[in-house]
């Protein structure tokens, strides 16, 4: 049997499959027959099965330079890279889809597996859920976009004929850079890990749980859902930086937009968690931010897919959008129901004692979030209103993204100091004082120096000033907390933080998160001191750029496998010294007649210095170098690895059991009990 | 006296704002200008980028506009004359952000109506929430479809039924 008729077969079968799944699913939870509950979970796991046999044969497809399959043909060809290989899987419509639902059955099967012996009562509603979302994406998979369509052309007899070309066209040059074989995956498990928290989330809603639970048991599913999403976002930025040439890394396009709504949604479910699992509280809220962050998800793939918004990352314009409508419409029904059927068991168990507390932290935490979510989505979907409602469409640029986001973020940034410093149910004056004096001393010290010196960009200020006064309380609250344990232990400093981030590795972790976004925030900080020049160069001419001289040398053609570079040799010195070499290139690629850009790059803490080989003057032929000197970029990838290193530790279980009150039902008014109790147990902790 | 404050931290803010524009140097170069007002347009190719950062190669479209901006500023004309004559040409998807007029207004408007309605509804859960009895939150009963029994009984459930 040929390579594409088997993986084709293999998705009709795990179509097969996850209806079974579903269907089974559903006469399970009404029945409670053992046997259905289990079949229903083997169909899962088989239509996860038949799903990677599915994958790996279009990667083999791809491996086997196989041109008799469209697909192939339209995002490969011989000399491509093994590297790019692997990538082109996910370079077209049909083939990210297929990768989706590759991504979204390893996280099935990893909740079908890990879970087959636990949750037996709860279980069925997720695998119904979760078999309900890979029935909607098998069905495009399919339907809509199959990767594994054959090519065709009619004979002499007018009769359509299967052909295999000699070569295909190619992958896109802007998707041959190393960051493209690894930021869609991330992406891509980032917007398919949040279907897990959704399925629980909808399914302890159907199941009457009152709530506690689900977060229990998606609480890390979430967290590694989010880390990839942050990770993909970064990596795309960077990729952007690196690849597309115009000297930045967000350019507020709607598909990056797209990217960015589950992110916010997701770290507000993220923090507002913790008020029902410390407090009882907003119950409702996280139900309602799960089921939304997966609609972002979605509507993040809709926007990417459907050619509603103009983008140039979209995927080529099609009816896809019309199945993602309509799968939109089905979830917010089905969510919509189950609320409203179940929404007694989601009562809150305590009452706010004090406005100046961290639940109240949280509370516009999230409100933020949740306004920078809708004011990026409203922005992003203007062009759209502006023409339904005039006839004309109104772009809407990174301009006015920026003028909005950049108070909110700042806001943000703010509660992100002053959230970890105010106690849960109320925060004393005596204590609001000897928590926030030194870090906001600290803050506005370094505001008060940087204006000295000639910083006078408003937003960069207040950002520096925040940015200090953040890593001051997270660092105030690890001395503190070691200072204890070196007390008692004896240990060192360094040793004793050590030592406390290990018995709470999701409070310390979420600080060390924090940081990670902190030194994001002085990257993106640092924008507003960019500068750049542009200058057609001549061999031995020189160009100025802050501090630097960059020196055209000569220039060389490189011929590639795959490509052909025409590369610049320039020098770049600094007090006349020479300090290194750097080689912009502008590549050609053959089989689809594109060219790309390789910038070159000298990134320190500092600044990076960013030479574009721009292209030749139509005038005179002469080539044109595009210089940047950007401050500060370095820190948003080195925030990114913090950021991830935080969400890693906060996964980790705790070394030591950590006391918390269980359930916490009691309103602040009631005594709490002193001993051990049945309503105090030991539990995994969380602050 | 609390409004009063409000205004002068406001004036400070909006002084603050304002040092950076004054400092700008006065005897800027054309080109700096055609720069500055570029900025505010999209480049037309499709990129989705803001005029003056679409320089990926091969975009003729963009250095065309940049040379038209150029020339426009060789000749002394006004920002709205160059705004008038880039819409007429490509339409209002040119504008890099919606003009504050007309139905654009609201894209302007939306964020700080999201913002003030979020901060409305904040507010009022937090008073709700202080203002909750007691005994109504110790019963955990709130909800009036069920009694506290049903939803204890569904919490040891949900308890007995699920482990991490």
């Amino acid at each position: 049997m040929a390579v594409d008729v088997f993986g084709s077969f293999a998705l009709v079968l795990a179509l097969v499959c996850a209806a079974y799944a579903f269907a089974g699913g559903i006469a399970a939870i009404l029945t409670r027959h053992p046997l259905l509950i289990k079949s229903s979970r083997q169909a899962g796991i088989a239509t996860c099965g038949l799903v990677f046999l599915a994958t790996f044969s279009l990667e083999y497809l791809f491996f086997s330079d196989n041109f008799a399959n469209a697909y192939v043909v339209a995002h490969s060809n011989r000399d491509l890279s093994t590297f790019y290989k692997v990538a082109a899987l996910w370079s077209g419509q049909e083939g990210s889809l297929l990768f989706w639902s590759f991504l979204l059955s390893i996280y099935v099967v990893s909740v079908l597996i890990a879970y087959r012996n636990k949750n037996g009562e709860l279980m069925p509603y997720v695998g119904v859920v979760m078999a309900g979302v890979q029935i909607f994406f098998l069905m495009l998979n399919n339907f809509v976009a199959s990767p594994f369509k054959a090519l065709a052309a009619p004979g002499a007899d007018g009769v359509l004929n299967y052909v295999a070309r000699g070569d295909g066209s190619g992958l896109n040059p802007l998707l041959q850079y190393p960051e493209m074989v690894i930021h869609p995956p991330n992406l891509y498990s980032g917007y398919t890990g949040f279907t897990i928290p959704f399925a629980f989330a909808l399914g302890a809603l159907l199941a009457r749980y009152p709530g506690e639970k689900w977060i229990h048991l998606t609480r890390k599913w979430t967290m590694i859902a989010w880390m990839f999403q942050s990770l993909g976002i970064l990596l795309g930025a960077h990729w952007a930086y690196a690849v597309l040439g115009w000297g930045g890394y967000w350019g507020w396009d709607p598909v990056e937009n797209a990217s960015l709504l589950p992110w916010l949604t997701g770290t507000a479910f993220l923090h507002s968690v913790m008020m029902q699992e410390k407090r009882g509280m907003m119950k409702v809220w996280n139900v309602w931010l799960v089921f939304c962050t997966f609609l972002m998800c979605i509507l993040g793939t809709f926007l990417t897919r459907s050619g509603v918004v103009s983008s140039v990352h979209a995927f080529a314009q099609s009816s896809i959008g019309t199945w993602f409508v309509g799968f939109m419409g089905i979830i917010l029904l089905v969510c919509f129901g189950a609320y409203l059927k179940n929404r007694d068991y989601l009562a809150s168990e305590n009452q706010l004692d004090s406005i100046v507390s961290r639940e109240s932290s949280f509370l516009f935490n999230n409100l933020i979030l949740l306004v920078s979510c809708i004011a990026v989505l409203s922005g992003t979907l203007f062009p759209v209103f502006s023409e339904w409602f005039t006839g004309n469409r109104i772009s809407v640029g990174a301009p006015f993204f920026n003028k909005v986001n950049i108070p909110l973020g700042l806001l943000l940034l703010f509660l992100t100091g002053v959230g970890p410093l105010l106690a849960w149910r109320k925060t004393s004056t005596e204590s609001l004082k000897r928590n926030f004096g030194w870090p906001l001393g600290a803050g506005m010290a370094a505001g008060a120096v940087a204006f000295a010196l000639g910083f006078r960009e408003f937003y960069s200020l207040v950002s520096l000033i925040l940015c200090i006064f953040v890593v001051a309380t997270i660092g105030l609250e690890f001395y503190r907390g070691a200072k204890v344990i070196r007390a008692r232990s004896g240990a060192s400093l360094a040793a004793s933080a050590i030592d406390l981030t290990m018995r709470n590795t999701r409070r310390y972790g979420g600080y060390i998160v924090h940081v990670g976004m902190v030194f994001v925030f002085i990257g993106l900080a640092g924008s507003a001191f960019n500068r750049d020049t542009q200058k057609e160069m001549q061999l031995g001419s020189t160009m100025q750029i802050g501090p630097y001289t960059l020196l055209l040398q000569s220039f060389d053609t490189k011929p590639e496998k795959n490509y052909t570079a025409q590369r610049m040799i320039v020098e770049v010195l600094q007090d006349n010294k020479p300090k290194m070499m750097l080689y912009p290139e502008k590549r050609r690629f053959a089989t689809n007649e594109q060219n790309g850009t390789m910038v070159a790059i000298h990134s320190t803490l500092k600044e990076d210095l960013y030479v574009v080989y721009a292209g030749d003057s139509p005038d005179t032929q002469l080539p044109v170098i595009h210089a940047y000197l950007n401050p500060l970029v370095k820190w948003i990838w080195f925030g990114g690895v913090v950021v991830v290193f935080g969400t890693l530790i906060a996964l980790l279980p705790n070394q030591r059991a950590v006391l918390v009150l269980a359930g916490a039902r009691h309103p602040a008014t009631q005594p709490l009990p002193q001993a051990l109790s049945p309503s105090v147990t030991l539990r995994e902790g969380h602050d | 006296m609390t409004k009063a404050r409000s205004l002068a931290a406001v004036a400070a803010l909006l002084a603050m704002a304002i040092v950076p524009l004054m400092t700008t140097p006065l005897g800027a170069q054309q080109t700096d200008r055609a720069k500055q007002i570029g900025g505010k347009f999209m480049c037309m190719c499709g990129c989705n980028q803001v005029l003056t950062q679409c320089n990926h190669v091969g975009c003729q479209t963009s250095a065309g506009m940049l040379k038209e901006l150029d020339q426009a500023v060789a000749k002394g004309e006004t920002e709205d004359a160059m705004t008038q004559a880039f819409v007429l040409e490509y339409g209002t998807k040119v504008y890099a952000e919606p003009p504050k007029s007309g139905f654009s207004l609201v894209a302007w408007m939306m964020p700080s109506v999201y913002l003030l309605v979020g901060t409305v509804l904040v507010i009022f859960v937090i008073s709700r929430w202080r203002k909750r009895p007691v005994h109504q939150v110790a019963a955990a009963g709130g909800a009036p479809g069920i009694s506290a029994d049903q939803l204890e009984r569904a919490r040891a459930q949900a308890a007995r039924e699920t482990e991490d």
